[in-house]
């Protein structure tokens, strides 16, 4: 049993002096690396970073400056050549600040973006003559903090506490207006890897297509994607689809190879069938789809075929007048079909390949691929995706320059490509701002793209990474999404938890309801490369192992191909596959043959229907890894969820078995993600209270970071008495946890006392309460903007501080002399929280402090812009006390929550012989349905743990049957004389009489919850209606009401409590008197009388009286004429009354009247 | 409570250890209910003094204005004499006032590079001629309990006014940490029932107070007219009071409270004896009858006297 110590002297002495050459807690920084990996990747690496890479794929730009037909005048090639991104610094302007460096924590209080310059080195040529280049500065690109743009790059602890951020920042996202933002990873499909796939909706793509298709996503070095699909049709005829800008192509798969390569009908054959020519299915359907398309389109030399493509792609591909439909098509090729390879041999090699696949499947002799087991998946990382966005806008950027190059010529202009002038006047036309562009993409998650990026979602691609505490804000970069698409999707099937995850994706912690088993989270020992592995020694090492050459005569399930990374380097037969996949992973540990560590060798064995079989490595960027012993050799191995379904790995060394596993788990725990870690003895619990408990940590009441001085969020919780828990997982300590403690350990009892504790109500010690249990604080700030009415341009007005005129002096009690608040001091609401002149009334005035809820001012920032303007903005810090109320949220940590319901008198609490009393009281029935065995060994733990002086290790899987948690801990209370088994006989606090049961008592972490009665309660008598309905108003922030729906109406009428009923729905709602006319029964037409001298004013109906003027003859006694507020006259309409109706009848009326139809009502007494 | 009548059968208290902050006793020949009372007004009712008002004046350390003033307050001040002082709301005084509080004071400024930790012994006490109102300090450096660490250019000035106060109203007043309470060590008046899973000897141990009893003879009948007579109190002080003013002390709010009850009883009795001999009355109001009830008239004008 291995121990856990509290390291509380390590701690402090860490705490005072940051560690100056490296972190404590490497595994921290190992836990995000795929976000800066994947950012780093950007402008680092081979041929200058993926950034370099994109632009050098975008190519140039073919201008000509020509507006006649017939000829094209002058040709402007204009390209990207590089590209480069600063570090964040102060406008070139500013030349009064001595540090040009712009630090994040700067832009956290002042609710700016960091970022940093995008600078493109624009290359631009003549007539193919000399070429001419310009830096142009493209906006400013937010940069993700410690990444190679960072300033916090590789600092120690201790420098990053000099530079004002956490002793162990480990960056990982952006900062955006002041919000820490990041880009989610994404589940995608594996790339270069063709995979079979039946789905219905293939079939209704047209005509004879049916529902078997072979897909495949090829990515280019830049990371950018594109998704091949062969379809099947069902006269055995095979097509190619792919999509280009949103819109879908579909190409016969003859035309693709035969543009690809100067080939024979004989080879494609040969290159399908291979030695499988007596399968009848294959030669005819083969046979077929050589006939038919021969038939259909004559197209047979290679030079014939690429000049159909490129005729018919011609203007989706942009193809420049200079261009041949030749060269053309050979864009086409280049962009389109299966990109991740660059010779057209070994694309035209893949596509046989993937074309015998969908034989097979077609046939039945493989089955489908799922993809939806991580085996068929590799993660979009968040790097990537920006790199693919960056990309995107340059090349949008030089299309910008083209377009706007022939509306010059359009208008007229004088275009001259030769002057440097016009050049830079049509840099300056267009949009350059790419850096804009992508600080909308971050803010607000949302992809504004021509090409969709191959991906399936538009929105949602960045979260904020919330500090509530330390548990979420770390879970945010272990986070992985299936992607939103699948959000919508009726069936379940994508949120099933599938063995084949076992290791990568943590079974534990994802969230319940209606994102469950789509936002999942890494194991935390499972990585994601950002780098491509150097491949380089593999295909001498394979030729070592005796792999044909690609060239040689194969083809089909029958023998077994050989890929790297989707390219086709040979063949072998099945039995000597087993053998190569073998040696080269020994090869690969051992270190030797130049084969690196994270190759990912799958091998497939043939099988009766099943996966279609081979020999495929990889070792590419975003895969998912994750170390395990190999044991032949006892060292570490890397290995991928592709190779991992067919491999066999021993969970535990005891489990080991000659001759079937090769592998051995370093630990168990490793299939949990970070949270699931911590949950001690998570493995004595139901599997859903651990998902619970998962959930909780995230919002619990925690410590978000020890800087908070330094930072500016809207909202931040802050337990006040945090503790480090006795009972905690060892790897607690490995991720630094206890800088950010979550909770506090109180002393537990499982009783029914009270009747308080009913339904996982919890009794609070009104004494522990007293002392601090649980006390916890809340954070508001206020951004205070002076100028925010004032538009661009405009002189300021508003003046912070008090001015000369006269006003109130009570502002004095709230606000220093400077007109800011004074720090501590207490403010309600209306109080003033800040005092300026306004020069255009000449008048002192003052905002005030907007909420309910007393709190007190913590801190005070004037903030400045970046010019050097007068102080408009400024940000305060409200400190809100929050000490623990009847109604709070508490909970422990195995799921089992529960709202404070009392603080009950120390004095009446049962006490042990010891004189011991719990700070926490809970109900036996939390336990026996939720079988949270889990927080019973952690209370005994806990309780040996303080009674011994001593921390204990919860990891789970560390006990077994013959060696029980409950024997362990039992035998350590049993040696400081408590009873075995965590029971106390116990006394009742208010008559001193020993209880009749004893009582389990013992010490649990418990964690305070965010939410809180202060921010929920909802109190209301009378308040704003609505306008139209008269109705109250909803919503908590508006004082409206809480509705009485449907349901709560049948259950009122099913008490029989009519008079209630009333009240709720009528009384207290939309009561109104109103007039009614009982002559013609309508509540509409009535209205008040103007009083005239003599006479009150009256209520008349407006349609039961006459116009005075249609009494022209007759005698109208002066008393019944009455007068409307227009001063017409009219006779009658006496006869009305006043009832009481629900206002909102009135208006329902109102729009039956519009409708034509009248409502009459019969009132009684008549 | 007949306390004083028969030695031999009446409450006897054998003290087993006793300590500065400790002691260990045995309350013999009372009632459960007499035991259990003392235990909790030795908890939440007997007066000590804490601080209870904090007048901030400068606070630039990195804890909140409260988060001090709290833990200002569960610093055990001394309290022996606490008689002398009343409590605040009964006080003549506006506010407060020599007669009703204890004035500290705490002024701390950090002007060294290291941290500097402000412990309870820098509380400065107005002069009030007794050492009532001292913060305990009990460790071997005679610092006392840490109030909070001040770093370079940190300052904390802030006078506390400690008042009377009593546990039920705030945790801080209590004198005792806890109290330890058992009787029946042997479970010989069957009021608990003890679990086990195999056997009770191996799975409970034995208390120490079971030496002081006689073992349970197995064989012997179930007594059920036996009652607890033997209660094993353990108090430990948090040196504010020492553990036999608190016993002490304890008995005597008991006593007061019980005063109180028997004079609120008995208020017909003594208002008529008043009005009888021209005193104050309260019932006249009803209309001048005497209500019809009369408590003391047989016996308890002796029994409570």
């Amino acid at each position: 049993m291995s121990t856990a110590k509290f390291r509380t002297l390590e701690r402090e002495q860490r705490f005072q002096n940051p560690p100056k050459d490296k972190s404590a807690y490497p595994m921290l920084y190992e836990a995000i690396e795929p976000h800066i990996g994947s950012f780093n990747a950007l402008t680092e690496g081979a041929h200058g970073g993926l950034l370099n890479l994109a632009v050098k794929d975008i190519g140039a730009k073919t201008i000509f400056d020509s507006t006649s037909t017939d000829r094209l005048g002058n040709k402007l090639m204009i390209k990207v050549d590089s590209v480069e991104i600063g570090k964040p610094s102060i406008p070139t302007n500013d030349k009064l600040s001595l540090n040009s460096n712009t630090l994040p924590y700067e832009c956290r209080e002042r609710m700016i973006s960091y970022r940093s310059k995008l600078r493109l080195k624009v290359t631009w040529s003549v007539n193919d003559g000399e070429e001419m280049s310009e830096i142009r500065d493209c906006g400013l690109l937010p940069v993700m903090l410690r990444s190679s743009r960072c300033h916090l790059q590789n600092l120690s602890p201790d420098e990053l506490v000099k530079h004002k951020e956490e002793s162990d920042e480990f960056g990982g996202y952006f900062i955006v207006n002041g919000i820490e933002k990041l880009i989610r990873m994404l589940i995608v499909q594996r790339r270069n890897h063709p995979m079979a796939l039946i789905r219905p909706s293939f079939a209704s793509r047209g005509n004879s297509y049916t529902k078997y298709g072979i897909q495949i996503r090829c990515v280019r070095p830049d990371q950018t994607s594109q998704t091949n699909v062969l379809h099947y049709l069902s006269d055995g005829n095979v097509t190619f689809r792919f999509s280009w800008k949103k819109n879908e192509y579909l190409v016969p798969v003859q035309m693709i190879l035969k543009a690809l390569m100067e080939t024979s009908d004989r080879e494609i054959f040969d290159g399908i069938i291979g030695t499988d020519l007596s399968n009848s299915f294959l030669t005819d359907r083969l046979e077929l789809l050589l006939r038919t398309y021969n038939k259909s389109y004559n197209l047979y030399s290679n030079q014939e075929t690429l000049a159909y493509l490129g005729d018919k792609f011609r203007v989706v591909f942009d193809g420049t007048p200079d261009m041949s439909d030749i060269e053309v098509g050979k864009l086409v090729l280049k962009r389109i079909v299966l990109v991740h390879l660059d010779s057209n041999q070994d694309k035209f090699r893949m596509l046989l390949f993937m074309i015998r696949k969908l034989y097979s499947l077609v046939a039945g002799d493989c089955c489908p691929d799922n993809p939806d087991a991580t085996q068929h998946q590799e993660v979009l990382l968040g790097g990537f995706l920006y790199g693919m966005i960056v990309k995107e806008k340059i090349e949008e950027y030089l299309n910008n320059f083209k377009l706007q190059v022939s509306s010059d010529l359009n208008r007229g202009l004088k275009v001259n490509f030769h002057e440097r002038k016009y050049i830079s006047r049509v840099f300056q036309r267009i949009n350059e701002n790419i850096g804009q562009k992508l600080q909308y993409f971050l803010s607000t998650g949302n992809l504004v793209s021509q090409s969709g990026l191959d991906l399936q979602q538009v929105s949602g691609y960045t979260v904020v990474a919330e500090k509530i505490n330390f548990h979420r804000f770390i879970s945010h970069f272990r986070m992985v999404h299936r992607g939103s698409f699948f959000a919508e999707l009726k069936t379940t099937t994508v949120r099933k938890l599938l063995p084949e995850s076992w290791g990568f994706l943590c079974p534990v912690h994802t969230p319940d309801g209606s994102p469950c088993g789509l936002l999942n989270h890494l194991a935390h020992k499972c990585k994601i490369t950002t780098k491509q592995s150097d491949v380089s020694g593999v295909p001498g090492a394979l030729s070592q192992l005796g792999i044909s050459s690609v060239n040689s005569f194969a083809a089909g399930p029958g023998v077994c191909c050989v890929q790297l990374d989707g390219k086709i380097l040979g063949w072998t037969s099945h039995e000597k596959a087993k053998i190569v996949a073998d040696t080269l992973r020994y090869w690969k540990i051992e270190g030797s043959h130049n084969i690196p560590l994270d190759l990912e060798v799958g091998y497939v064995p043939p099988s009766n229907k099943g996966q279609y079989p081979g020999l495929y490595l990889f070792g590419g960027h975003a895969r998912m890894v994750r170390p395990v012993k190999y044991l032949p050799l006892g060292k570490t191995d890397i290995v991928g969820p592709f190779e991992q379904v067919y491999m066999n790995i021993a969970v535990t060394p005891e489990e080991i078995t000659n001759n079937i596993h090769s592998h051995v788990e370093f630990s168990p725990t490793n299939i949990l993600s970070i949270l699931a870690n911590l949950t001690p003895f998570s493995d004595f619990n139901q599997s859903p209270r651990n998902m619970y408990q998962c959930q909780m940590g995230k919002q619990t009441m925690g410590t978000p970071g020890v800087g908070l001085v330094h930072r500016s969020d809207n909202k931040l919780y802050r337990l006040q008495s945090g503790q480090t828990p006795i009972v905690k997982a060892n790897l607690y300590d490995d991720y630094g946890m206890d800088n950010f403690p979550n909770g506090t350990n109180a002393v537990v009892a499982v009783i029914s006392y009270t009747g308080y504790d009913m339904d996982d109500a919890m009794i609070i010690n009104k004494s522990a309460d007293e002392r601090g249990f649980g006390y916890g604080t809340v954070y508001k700030v206020e951004k205070v903007d002076l100028g925010m009415s004032r538009r661009r341009g405009d002189p300021i007005t508003q003046h912070i501080g008090f001015g000369d005129d006269d006003w109130p002096e009570i502002w004095q009690n709230k606000l220093d002399a400077d007109g800011l608040p004074q720090i501590g001091v207490k403010v309600e609401e209306g109080d003033p929280i800040i005092a300026y002149f306004d020069d255009t009334l000449g008048k002192t005035k003052v905002k005030t402090y907007h909420s309910s809820e007393p709190a007190y001012i913590e801190e005070v920032k004037l903030l400045a812009d970046d010019t050097n303007s007068e102080c408009q903005q400024l940000s305060i810090k409200y400190r809100i006390t929050r000490q623990p109320l009847i109604g709070d949220k508490f909970s422990s940590r195995h799921g089992q929550k529960g709202v404070c319901s009392r603080k009950w008198p120390q004095t009446d609490m049962p006490f042990s012989e010891t004189g011991i009393q719990p700070d926490v009281i809970i109900n036996p029935h939390a336990f026996p349905s939720r079988m949270t065995i889990g927080m019973f060994v952690e209370s005994l733990a806990g309780k040996a743990g303080a009674l011994h002086g001593m921390a204990h290790d919860a990891t789970p899987w560390k006990f077994s049957e013959s060696d029980t948690p409950a024997d362990y801990f039992g035998d350590q209370l049993l040696a400081a004389g408590y009873n075995y088994h965590g029971n106390e006989p116990m006394y009742s606090g208010v008559t001193g009489e020993e209880l009749r049961a004893d009582i389990y008592i013992g010490v649990v972490y418990y964690q305070r919850l965010r939410h809180m009665v202060n921010d929920k309660f909802q109190v209301r008598s009378t308040g704003p209606v609505n306008s139209l309905t008269m109705q109250p108003v909803k919503g908590r922030k508006r004082s409206g009401g809480i509705r009485v729906g449907e349901m709560e109406r049948d259950a009122l009428i099913g008490h029989g409590t009519a008079f209630l009923l009333q009240d709720r729905l009528l009384n207290c709602s939309d009561y109104t008197h109103t007039s009614l006319c009982k002559d013609c029964g309508s509540l509409l037409t009535t209205q008040a009388s103007v009083p005239r001298i003599g006479s009150m004013s009256s209520i008349r109906c407006r349609s039961c009286s006459k116009k005075l003027e249609s009494f022209s003859n007759e005698f109208i006694n002066e008393s019944d004429i009455w007068e409307d507020g227009q001063g017409k006259k009219f006779v009658g309409g006496e006869n009305t009354t006043t009832v009481a109706i629900p206002f909102v009848l009135k208006y329902l009326d109102s729009e039956l009247a519009a409708m034509g139809i009248k409502l009459k009502y019969n009132v009684q007494p008549r | 409570m007949d306390i004083d009548k028969d030695t031999e059968s009446g409450p006897a208290i054998t003290i087993r250890s006793s300590e500065r902050d400790h002691v260990n006793f045995v309350l013999k020949n009372v009632d459960l209910a007499v035991a259990n009372s003392v235990r909790r007004t030795m908890m939440a009712e007997v007066p000590t003094l804490a601080i209870d008002l904090v007048e901030i004046d400068v606070n630039t350390s990195v804890l909140a204005d409260e988060f001090i003033a709290h833990r200002l307050g569960l610093i055990p001040l001394v309290s022996d004499s606490i008689d002398e002082l009343s409590y605040s709301r009964d006080c003549t005084c506006d506010q407060y006032c020599n007669k009703c509080s204890v004035k500290l004071e705490l002024a701390a400024k950090c002007d060294t590079d290291s941290t500097m930790n402000i412990y309870a012994s820098d509380l400065a006490k107005f002069q009030n001629g007794s050492t009532l109102g001292d913060p305990v300090i009990r460790d071997a450096q005679g610092k006392g309990s840490l109030i909070c660490k001040l770093r370079k250019h940190q300052e904390l000035r802030i006078t506390c006014i400690a008042k009377k106060g009593i546990a039920k109203e705030h945790a801080k007043w209590s004198p005792c940490s806890a109290v330890g309470f058992e009787y029946d060590p042997w479970n010989k008046l069957k009021h608990t029932d003890y679990w086990y899973e195999e056997s009770v000897e191996d799975e409970w141990p034995k208390s120490e107070n079971c030496e002081w009893e006689e073992a349970p003879d197995p064989e012997a009948p179930f007594d059920y007219n036996a009652r607890a007579n033997n209660f094993y109190v353990d108090i430990e002080t948090i040196g504010s009071l020492s553990p036999n003013d608190v016993f002490v002390k304890s008995l005597e709010t008991l006593q007061l409270k019980l005063a109180g009850i028997s004079v609120e009883l008995n208020k017909d009795t003594v208002e008529s004896s008043n009005a009888e001999s021209g005193g104050l009355t309260t019932y006249g109001r009803n209309g001048g009858e005497t209500p019809e009830i009369n408590y003391g008239g047989s016996y308890g004008g002796s029994s409570w006297s």
